[in-house]
């Protein structure tokens, strides 16, 4: 046949559509440092060779990390070219996600067996990446110098199966804050509260004295899946301090959540809550705009967020909140109900080491270097100066004050150091496969039964049988706690 | 031209047509072949496993007895049926009337008004469930509550509330979802002869009856085309539940799109969510071939 332009043309876009195939399957480009010249030792400073035996091979080691504080990814790019000439053969290859993306993207590569080598991981995330065999016991490639700069009760949170599978960065305080001005004309004494901590009662009083027609006492977002927050937070004022007791029984079947679950319903009844869920960005503006007084979740960054919205008032510039006033911010710890001890909800982030399909011992040794490095001195000191956390390592806390930010309030510093100091790590013992039965049982039986419950579907004592009675399944009788 | 004249059949061919053929064919094969067989053929695999990234383990059809036991499966299961059985016809019935009342209109105002109703399905899913949270939010400056409180009707807690939820979504995929079927009926409308229409109105047709005896029959290829793909669109559902309500509340909103994405992504369960997924494909295999047979029996395309 003779070829005409028309069908060269058609020939032409099948190759196109043909090719694009191979184009799909690349790799979409990474957020990462240009690569370290190798071999590249700055001027005046000579690249350290052993003396007996080969210079160590050139090593890659890749980094994945969310935004963990504001200025974080801006310092990692001056941290990757301080650790190449500290260790001119390892070069770091930082892969920058979002909070949104980062544990989907993170679980995915590593069913994939292409995890980064370093990533972020929440400490209730690691069981699952213990149970597929993808995270590395780092205490194996790590010396016992470097395992004692991490605060024991901490590491603790970390460590699962008689393994450490995480290096700590900051345990991040989850807790109830407040309008200061507002819960002292309820009559708190707030500065006592803040060091020395209250009672249910006294809490509940606060509500009733502060809950107006235009403000709610007590807001907490539990709007979708923040009500896993409700819980895992608010649920220390019951006592619920971990999925799982001293006796590794299922904690959340016990007397403990019945009480939170009867408390909420009272709350919401009496109008000190809301009956209709609020989303996670909705309660800190419920607090600057005097809709509500006290909030929860309250990370420790929400000082930070009342001073810069009481500054952009103060210029005027437009930029406040829209309808928002002049708060001045009060951390507080958690009411806690009678009889139960004091404390509250840390989650601990850390950097975890991961099995991928180009691991090799040698390249563990070098991770776990990295890992080290990154978790540690400096870098943790302005991690935790940079998001207002206390450090949790010795060599983070003597670096941490050239980078605490100034012009926190002494108060809520006071009331951050105890906090800390009633933080209560989960029992040791825990399994792998225990966390991810709990996890799962969390997502998919007590959420929805919280989401009912402040919905006003469902009554606490319904909600608190319909738990058990998962739990039960799940974990088997003898393995829950039914007290 | 050289043509050939196939010995047996006695069927002009036209060999270099032939070859064309096969390589335009080539493309789109490789393609499904690729995106499409494989991986359904590997999810079929992984259904049998314990799925670990470095090495997995023979579990038989554990997972299918797992997923067939799970009430949260079945009720996924209930929430699809019911939001499908919502969806499809309402969908159906919406874009039909929307198509037969702009056929009056010239072909640039059809235009115009076919690309107004096309528009969401351009817009990003994630953009689009950003927009509908502000409308369902639920507090008292929620859009939708707003224009209850003028109308004097009390507010709701649209995705809070198992009342509301529900129908949340179905809203929101009816409105934003309307545009492809409103152009597919468009052109079938615009396929009809006048001559029926000539001949009705000679007859004293009116209106309804035009519709009931020359259009409905006519469109009837594309109603079951329409009612097929929708019932597996809507079988697929996740996007919607996934940004609006993660499911809830009380797992009302769990489909079983988003149970097999959280048994995949959030848990690891690649085996079990695999299994659950390929209970999906028979299910929706099944509806369709049921479909075909119940009212496709005299439909050829």
């Amino acid at each position: 046949m003779k070829r005409t332009p028309k069908s060269v043309v058609s020939l032409l876009l099948c190759m196109v559509m043909a090719l694009s195939l191979l184009c799909s399957c690349a790799r979409e480009p990474d957020n990462t440092q240009p690569d370290a010249p190798r071999n590249d030792a700055p001027a005046g400073q000579e690249v350290e060779t052993p003396k007996d035996g080969p210079a160590p091979e050139e090593d890659v080691i890749t980094v994945m990390v969310p935004p963990l504080s504001n200025n974080y990814f801006a310092e990692m790019k001056k941290w990757a070219d301080q650790f190449h000439e500290e260790y001119p053969h390892l070069t770091l290859k930082v892969i920058e996600t979002s909070w949104d993306d980062h544990d989907q993207k993170l679980s995915t590569m590593a069913s994939a067996g292409e995890a980064p080598d370093i990533a972020e991981v929440a400490y209730y995330n690691v069981g699952k990446y213990v149970q597929n065999g993808t995270a590395i016991d780092m205490s194996r490639y790590m010396s016992a110098e470097q395992m004692a700069d991490y605060d024991a009760n901490v590491l603790a949170f970390l460590q699962m199966d008689g393994g450490t599978y995480g290096a700590p960065l900051y345990t991040g305080i989850q807790t109830i804050g407040a309008n200061r001005d507002m819960l002292e004309a309820a009559g708190v004494d707030v500065d006592k509260v803040q060091t020395g901590g209250w009672t249910f009662d006294e809490f509940l009083e606060a509500l009733k004295n502060g809950t107006t027609d235009s403000c709610y006492g007590f807001v907490f977002s539990a709007s979708g899946v923040t009500s896993a927050d409700y819980v895992n937070v608010f649920g220390k004022a019951a006592g619920l301090n971990s999925a799982f007791n001293e006796d590794l029984k299922y904690d959340f079947t016990s007397r403990k959540m019945l009480n939170l679950l009867q408390a909420t319903e009272d709350m919401v009844a009496a109008g000190y809550m809301p009956d209709y869920g609020i989303e996670a960005l909705a309660r800190w503006t419920m607090c600057i705009t005097g809709e509500a007084m006290i909030v929860g979740k309250a990370p420790s960054s929400f000082e930070n967020l009342a001073r810069k919205n009481n500054a952009a008032l103060d210029a005027n510039d437009g930029t406040a909140t829209e309808n928002s006033i002049r708060i001045t911010y009060a951390r507080l710890p958690m009411p806690m109900m009678e009889g139960v001890p004091e404390s509250c909800f840390a989650s601990v982030d850390g950097l975890a080491m991961f099995r991928n399909v180009e691991t090799t011992e040698e390249h563990l040794k070098n991770v776990a270097t990295a890992l080290y490095w990154l978790s540690s001195g400096d870098r943790a000191g302005f991690l935790c100066g940079d998001c207002f956390e206390t450090p949790v390592c010795g060599s983070g806390r003597e670096a941490f004050s050239k980078y605490a930010q100034e012009g926190m309030d002494e108060r809520n510093a006071a009331c951050g150091e105890y906090l800390v100091s009633k933080v209560i790590a989960p029992p040791a013992g825990v399994s792998a496969e225990q966390q991810e039965t709990a996890s799962r049982l969390l997502d998919e039986v007590i959420v929805p039964k919280v989401q009912a419950l402040l919905a006003g579907e469902v009554g606490a004592q319904d909600a608190y049988q319909m738990i058990v009675d998962a739990a039960v399944e799940a974990f088997g009788e003898e393995n829950c706690n039914l007290n | 031209m050289k043509q050939l004249k196939d010995k047996q059949t006695g069927v002009r061919r036209l060999p270099g047509d032939g070859r064309w053929a096969a390589m335009f064919l080539a493309v789109a094969l490789v393609m499904f072949a690729v995106f499409t067989l494989y991986p359904l053929f590997y999810a079929v695999k992984t259904s049998f496993l314990a799925y670990k990234p470095f090495g997995s383990d023979f579990v038989g059809f554990k997972n299918y007895t797992d997923t067939l036991k799970s009430a949260l499966f079945w009720k996924s299961v209930r929430n699809t049926l019911v939001y499908t059985a919502a969806v499809v016809p309402l969908t159906l019935l919406l874009s039909f009337l929307v198509a037969v009342m702009i056929q009056p209109f010239t072909r640039k105002i059809q235009a115009g008004l076919k690309a107004m109703f096309y528009l969401p399905l351009l817009a990003s899913g994630v953009a689009l469930s950003v927009v509908w949270q502000w409308i369902y939010d639920s507090s008292p400056s929620g859009l939708l509550n707003i224009v209850f409180d003028f109308l004097g009707l009390p507010q709701q807690n649209w995705l809070n509330s198992s009342k509301t939820a529900m129908l949340s979504l179905i809203i929101m995929a009816l409105l934003s979802g309307l545009g492809q079927n409103i152009i597919i009926y468009s052109a079938a409308l615009m396929g009809i002869d006048n001559s029926y229409y000539e001949a009705a109105e000679i007859d004293g047709a009116r209106f309804p009856a035009k519709i009931r005896f020359i259009v409905l029959p006519a469109v009837k290829p594309t109603t079951l085309f329409l009612t097929v793909t929708g019932v597996i669109n809507s079988f697929q559902v996740f996007m919607n539940a996934y940004m609006l309500t993660g499911g809830g509340p009380d797992n009302n909103t769990n489909m079983v799109g988003l149970l097999i994405f959280n048994n995949a992504f959030k848990y690891n369960e690649f085996g079990l969510a695999c299994a659950q997924a390929v209970i999906l494909t028979i299910i929706i295999g099944g509806i369709s071939i049921l479909q075909f047979r119940m009212t496709g029996a005299d439909v050829e395309y």
